[in-house]
C-alpha cells in the first residue's frame, strides 16, 4: 500500500514530468496560450498515457526486448489516433483549437519515457498509478501555465473577461518567449514545493 | 537467426494488427458523426452569410481561381424564392502553419457580403484569432477579423496593414486570408459577368 501511494504521489511534485524530468516540453509551451487548450491537451495526454502504460504493462512479458520500441510506438500511435478521431467527432471546436498538437502526442516524450522506464517493468496496478500521478503532475503545471498566460496575455480565463476593461493585455505572454518565462517560473515554483514536501530529505538541485 | 527474425516480425505484425482493428472500430463508430459535423458546419456558414436564402444551386464546377496558389473548393449560388441573392465561394489557400479554408459571400453588385473561416491551422492565441468570434480588430465597433470584409468592394486592394486591419503579431495570416477573399471575389465576378445561371 505504502509503495503504491508513493508511486502515485511522486509524479505530482518530486518527479514532476514537466518541471523535474523536463520531457514533453515543446507542445507544453505551444498549447498553453489558452486555458481551454491546456485542459484539452491534458485530457488527451492523460488518456493516452494511462491506456499505453496499462497495455504495455499487461503485455510486458510477451514483448521481445529488441523490438520493444516499435511496439510502444504502435500502441501509443493507435491510442493517440483514437483520441484525435473521438475529439473530431464529439468535441469539434476543441479539436480545431488543438490542431496539430493532438497527433503530436505520439512523439510526446513523457509517454515514451514512462512506458520505457516504468510500465515495461512493473505490474499493471503500479503502471496505472504511475500514469495517474504523472498525469496530475502534468495537469497542474500545464493548466497553471495556461491560466497565467491567458490571464496576463489576453485578460481572460476560458474566454471570460477577468481583468477590467482598462487592462491592456501583455501580448508577450501569449508569444513563445512568454511561454518560456512562465515555464521557468513554474520550474522554480515546483522546486520550492519539492523543498517543502521533502523537508529534511531535500538534497538540493532540482 | 532467421527464426528469431521471423518470430519478431510476427509479434510486431500481431500488435500492429490489433491496433488496426481497434482504430477501425473507433473510425466506423465516429465517421458518420464527423461527416455530419462538416456538413452542418457548411450549412450553418451558408446560413450565416445569406440569412434570407432558402436554397442554393451547387455551381462548384463553374468557378475557377485566377490566383494559382488558391483553389476554389466549392461554390453555391444562393437563392430566395427562385432568384439569386448572391454567391458563396469556398476557397483554400496557403496560410501560416498550413492551408486555410474560407467561405465568402458576394452579391451581384461586387460587394463582399460576409466572410466565415471554415478551417485554419494557426497558432492558438495568435493567428487562430482570425476564427475567434470574440477577437476584435476594432474593439469599439466589435468588428472581428473576417467581419471587417463585410461591405468591402471587390475592386479594393485587400492588403493587410493597408485597407485590411491585420491581427496583432500575425501579419502572414492576415495577408493570406485577405488574398483568399480577394481571389474568391474575383472568381465570383467572372461568374456574375457570365450572367450567373
Amino acid at each position: 500500500m505504502n509503495k503504491a501511494l508513493s508511486i502515485f504521489l511522486r509524479g505530482i511534485v518530486i518527479e514532476n514530468p514537466l518541471a523535474i524530468i523536463m520531457i514533453g516540453l515543446c507542445s507544453s509551451v505551444a498549447v498553453t496560450t489558452s486555458v481551454a487548450n491546456g485542459i484539452g491537451m491534458t485530457a488527451g495526454m492523460v488518456f493516452v498515457l494511462l491506456c499505453s502504460e496499462l497495455i504495455i504493462s499487461l503485455f510486458r512479458k510477451v514483448i521481445p526486448g529488441n523490438i520493444r520500441m516499435p511496439i510502444f510506438i504502435v500502441v501509443i500511435a493507435a491510442f493517440t489516433t483514437m483520441v484525435d478521431i473521438i475529439m473530431q467527432a464529439y468535441f469539434p471546436d476543441l479539436s480545431e483549437a488543438m490542431g496539430v498538437f493532438i497527433p503530436l502526442i505520439v512523439v510526446n516524450c513523457i509517454i515514451m519515457g514512462r512506458v520505457e522506464a516504468f510500465a515495461s517493468r512493473e505490474n499493471a496496478g503500479h503502471a496505472v498509478l504511475d500514469a495517474l500521478g504523472m498525469g496530475v503532475g502534468y495537469a497542474w503545471v500545464l493548466i497553471g501555465m495556461s491560466v497565467v498566460r491567458e490571464l496576463l496575455g489576453n485578460g481572460t480565463i476560458l474566454g471570460f473577461q477577468i481583468m477590467p476593461e482598462s487592462y491592456q493585455p501583455v501580448l508577450f505572454f501569449v508569444l513563445p518567449p512568454g511561454g518560456f518565462l512562465v515555464f521557468a517560473l513554474f520550474i522554480a515554483l515546483n522546486i520550492a514545493l519539492k523543498k517543502l514536501w521533502l523537508g529534511q530529505d531535500y538534497k538540493g538541485g532540482k | 537467426m532467421n527464426k528469431t527474425m521471423l518470430k519478431l516480425g510476427f509479434v510486431l505484425a500481431l500488435f500492429a494488427g490489433v491496433a488496426c482493428v481497434g482504430l477501425a472500430v473507433v473510425h466506423s463508430l465516429t465517421a458518420e458523426k464527423i461527416a455530419a459535423h462538416a456538413q452542418s458546419a457548411l450549412e450553418n456558414a451558408l446560413k450565416e452569410i445569406f440569412p434570407g436564402a432558402d436554397g442554393f444551386d451547387d455551381v462548384s464546377g463553374e468557378l475557377s481561381s485566377l490566383d494559382e496558389r488558391i483553389t476554389i473548393g466549392a461554390a453555391y449560388d444562393m437563392k430566395k424564392d427562385g432568384t439569386s441573392v448572391g454567391i458563396a465561394v469556398q476557397a483554400t489557400g496557403p496560410s501560416y502553419n498550413g492551408a486555410a479554408t474560407l467561405l465568402s459571400g458576394f452579391s451581384a453588385d461586387k460587394k463582399v457580403v460576409r466572410v466565415v473561416v471554415l478551417d485554419l491551422k494557426d497558432t492558438p492565441g495568435l493567428g487562430a484569432n482570425a476564427a475567434n468570434a470574440t477577437y476584435y480588430v476594432d474593439r469599439a465597433s466589435r468588428t472581428t477579423f473576417p467581419g471587417q470584409f463585410s461591405g468591402k468592394d471587390i475592386g479594393d486592394a485587400f492588403e493587410a496593414k493597408k485597407d485590411v486591419v491585420a491581427i496583432t503579431a500575425s501579419t502572414i495570416t492576415s495577408r493570406s486570408l485577405a488574398a483568399i477573399v480577394k481571389a474568391s471575389g474575383e472568381a465570383a465576378m467572372v461568374y456574375f459577368a457570365k450572367g450567373g445561371r
